[in-house]
């Protein structure tokens, strides 16, 4: 519940951009509504980016797996594949920065790209 | 009366499928001059059956630029197959026959259900009253701009 209340927090964050950039309302009912579809899409994501890292025999959850997840839609693959190849290279400046945090980096790849897929989810809910 | 003798032919060329007699002729990928037959004369749409030809509906991305073509039809020729005309119908499931429900439909529908429940809300947000108590502050982005918003105080 904790992560539903953070979920629909954001959400909310997101409606109101929309609000503010599109000039439409969305009423508190919708705005749970995309919340609870984000939050179910999410597990949905898990499972499926679980099963990819698997199929290529990994453990560990990679950006070509966040990928396949956006296969059906080529404007969302091209937009995530851009995304990644910022995160990848910012990776890379970071790294040569703090050569000591390397080891953080690498971890922390996984969970903020599926956070950017998550978004992108939800934008196009909103939608 | 195409129709009805549409339906009867049907289960009988279902048997005839299955059958033996049709296997010799399907060594090539498309039709043989007796299916195409079969298939001209009891399923393809014509413009004398006065139905449009079914089509689904093609994805767009709002906020994204969209790469897709979309394909074109000929005005009013063709039925955009509806996947929100009876979404009334969609908060429960539908009897299934030989695949299940998958994981993701579930999903769907019990969102569908529960958007039935908010529907009947009028104002204050249950939903919402019942995860703000959870919220940490610490899990979230909080944007500089808008810290005053969705976080209405629970009164």
């Amino acid at each position: 519940q904790r992560l539903q209340a953070a979920v629909h927090y954001t959400v909310g964050c997101l409606c109101e951009a929309v609000e503010e950039d599109k000039g439409v309302q969305f009423s508190k009912q919708s705005i749970a509504a995309i919340s609870e579809i984000t939050f179910r899409q999410c597990e949905i994501f898990a499972k499926d980016l679980e099963m990819f890292a698997r199929h290529a025999k990994r453990s560990t959850i990679n950006t070509e797996d966040v990928k396949l997840l956006a296969r059906r839609s080529s404007s969302l693959l091209k937009y995530i594949t851009q995304r990644s190849e910022e995160l990848a290279s910012s990776n890379m400046e970071q790294k040569e920065k703090k050569k000591k945090k390397s080891s953080a980096a690498k971890g922390e790849k996984t969970p903020r790209e599926q956070e950017a897929a998550v978004t992108e989810s939800e934008d196009s809910n909103m939608s | 009366e195409r129709r009805s003798s549409s339906l009867q032919h049907k289960s009988a060329l279902f048997s005839c499928v299955t059958g033996h007699k049709q296997m010799s002729s399907h060594e090539s990928w498309s039709l043989s001059p007796e299916e195409y037959e079969t298939w001209d004369r009891l399923y393809r749409i014509k413009e004398s059956d006065g139905i449009q030809e079914p089509v689904l509906p093609w994805i767009q991305f709002e906020t994204l630029e969209n790469l897709e073509e979309t394909p074109k039809h000929k005005e009013g020729a063709a039925r955009e197959l509806s996947l929100s005309e009876w979404s009334l119908w969609q908060s429960r499931p539908f009897p299934t026959s030989l695949v299940d429900h998958s994981e993701r439909c579930h999903h769907f529908i019990s969102v569908m259900e529960m958007m039935e429940q908010l529907r009947q809300e009028q104002g204050d947000c249950s939903y919402e009253r019942q995860l703000q108590p959870h919220l940490r502050l610490e899990d979230v982005n909080v944007p500089r701009s808008r810290r005053h918003v969705s976080v209405a105080s629970p009164t």
